[in-house]
């Protein structure tokens, strides 16, 4: 099942199929196609979305979080 | 860039919060505030140091993510880089976080400028049980990689003493080592670590 990583449940984790934001702003901080991510937090008021990959954990603002697909595990 | 007493300038540059700041002290013996979140350094501290009969200008650069500056500490790094055209950079990484860095460092490879790599914090990767193999960074990048644990001072002699051999790597080089060729010879000039005056 796909879903935008900003609407991954708190815990739920996932693949990275395609980003259709800038691929370079993600990229660097070591979101890309292939990594597999784990949701930490999803900050209210439309606050940035916190996820874990590789052992660490990366913020991004719930815009670019939605133009993530993610296949759910 | 060498000035009138033939001084390198070696810019420091990697992701924030990989140690550049406590490395650079160590490197210069200078007083840069270090602490353990990344963004301390959003300004440029620079530094001396004289090692045998070689003199350094050494700047330690704001963390970037990425040579795109997103930030206005991103845009103070890319901004030094492009104002010092003739400098070595020694890219610095977290050893618990070699992916990620690489990134960066493969972006200021592919500028051509001579790099080194300083593979930081490895007392925190030994911890974590992450086995980084050095040696084998520096084959498939044609660059020196020297491990370090800056706040212990471990390895900084080495990086020291491997600065004069930094190399201009060549991307295409780079793939065809990670593709288990050899490149061919005109792409890959030195060895990376000895400079091509023989291996240890």
């Amino acid at each position: 099942m796909h879903k935008r990583l900003s609407e991954l449940a708190f815990g739920e984790s996932g693949t990275v199929r395609y980003i259709l934001a800038s691929r370079h702003e993600l990229n660097c901080l070591g979101v890309r196609v292939g990594k597999h991510l784990t949701m930490i937090t999803r900050q209210p008021i439309k606050g940035p979305v916190v996820v874990a990959v590789d052992g660490m954990e990366v913020a991004m603002g719930l815009e670019t979080a939605g133009c993530v697909s993610v296949e759910v595990d | 860039m060498h000035d009138h007493h033939d001084r390198l300038t070696i810019l420091m540059m990697g992701n924030p919060n990989v140690g550049k700041s406590a490395l650079f002290n160590r490197l210069t013996g200078a007083n840069a505030v270090v602490s353990n979140y990344p963004g301390t350094t959003v300004d440029v501290t620079k530094g001396y140091l004289r090692k045998d009969r070689h003199s350094y200008e050494i700047i330690d650069v704001p963390g970037a993510y990425s040579l795109e500056a997103r930030d206005a500490a991103e845009e103070v790094a890319v901004r030094i880089l492009d104002t010092h055209p003739d400098a070595v950079i020694m890219v610095v990484l977290d050893a618990t976080r070699v992916e990620r860095g690489l990134y960066l460092a493969l972006e200021v490879i592919e500028r051509g400028a001579p790099c080194i790599l300083a593979l930081n914090m490895m007392d925190v990767a030994q911890d974590k049980q992450i086995a980084v193999d050095a040696a084998e960074m520096q084959r498939v990048l044609g660059i020196p990689v020297v491990a370090t644990t800056a706040i212990s001072a471990e390895g900084v002699k080495h990086l020291a003493d491997m600065i004069r051999k930094a190399q201009v790597a060549d991307l295409s080089a780079i793939r065809s080592r990670l593709n288990g060729q050899e490149p061919d010879q005109g792409a890959v000039a030195r060895c990376a670590g000895c400079g091509g005056g023989g291996c240890r």
